[in-house]
């Protein structure tokens, strides 16, 4: 495994532990979405380190692909085994892409709902709300 | 070299974004970690991925959050 690819699953390691102990130790409530965050964003970041390979061509920026090219040029890209084994692998990409879109909208809903909740308890701390609730 | 450094400002500012008292702080140390994640998504190879952790990152998600901040604190700096 790559040193590169093992210093982003530390890293990842760190934001998901950072976002877990923001989770459930911090008393403000936005702080805790600030924490949901983080932990989905370490998880985007463990999948995409999977899909690293070293050296490798990007699947979709192909620096042999120029302006002047003609077919011959890269004809020898053509061969579906040379491309399987130089191009990083682009399974985590589409998953990880459909993951941040999701991740913004149930972000958007959180948030309203910390709006309502402020509304009805008149404050952003989640003991004051149980407090209030009683 | 510098992805390196990107790694270690994801994971610091995370930290920092956590730790930081004031809220709207806190959201702009959370926007420049996203940011970064998305140079961290370009070197490994998913400049898709980092296009649209940038955009999203870096303009949507801040806007939200204090869209959100001065709905519940009306403009007060708590």
């Amino acid at each position: 495994m790559e040193p590169f690819q093992v210093a982003s699953f530390v890293t990842a390691g760190i934001l998901i532990v950072t976002g877990l102990w923001a989770l459930l130790m911090m008393d403000n409530i936005l702080k805790k979405i600030i924490g949901a965050n983080l932990i989905g964003d370490g998880v985007n970041l463990v999948l995409i380190s999977i899909g690293y390979r070293p050296g490798g061509f990007i699947p979709e920026v192909m620096h042999h692909f120029h302006a002047t090219a003609t077919p011959s040029d890269y004809s020898h890209l053509l061969a579906f085994e040379e491309f399987a084994s130089n191009a990083s692998y682009s399974l985590p990409f589409a998953l990880v892409l459909t993951n941040i879109v999701i991740g913004a909208s149930t972000l958007s809903v959180m948030l309203a709902l910390a709006v309502v909740l402020y509304r009805k308890y008149h404050t952003l701390s989640v003991q004051k709300m149980f407090e209030g609730e009683e | 070299m510098f992805d390196y450094i990107l790694l270690f400002a994801v994971a610091l500012s995370a930290l920092m974004a956590i730790i930081q008292e004031n809220l709207y702080k806190s959201i702009i140390i959370l926007t420049f970690e996203s940011f970064s994640l998305a140079a961290v998504f370009h070197f490994l190879l998913a400049t898709d991925v980092a296009a649209v952790q940038a955009i999203l990152g870096a303009a949507l998600l801040p806007g939200l959050f204090i869209v959100a901040l001065y709905k519940t604190t009306q403009g007060r700096d708590e």
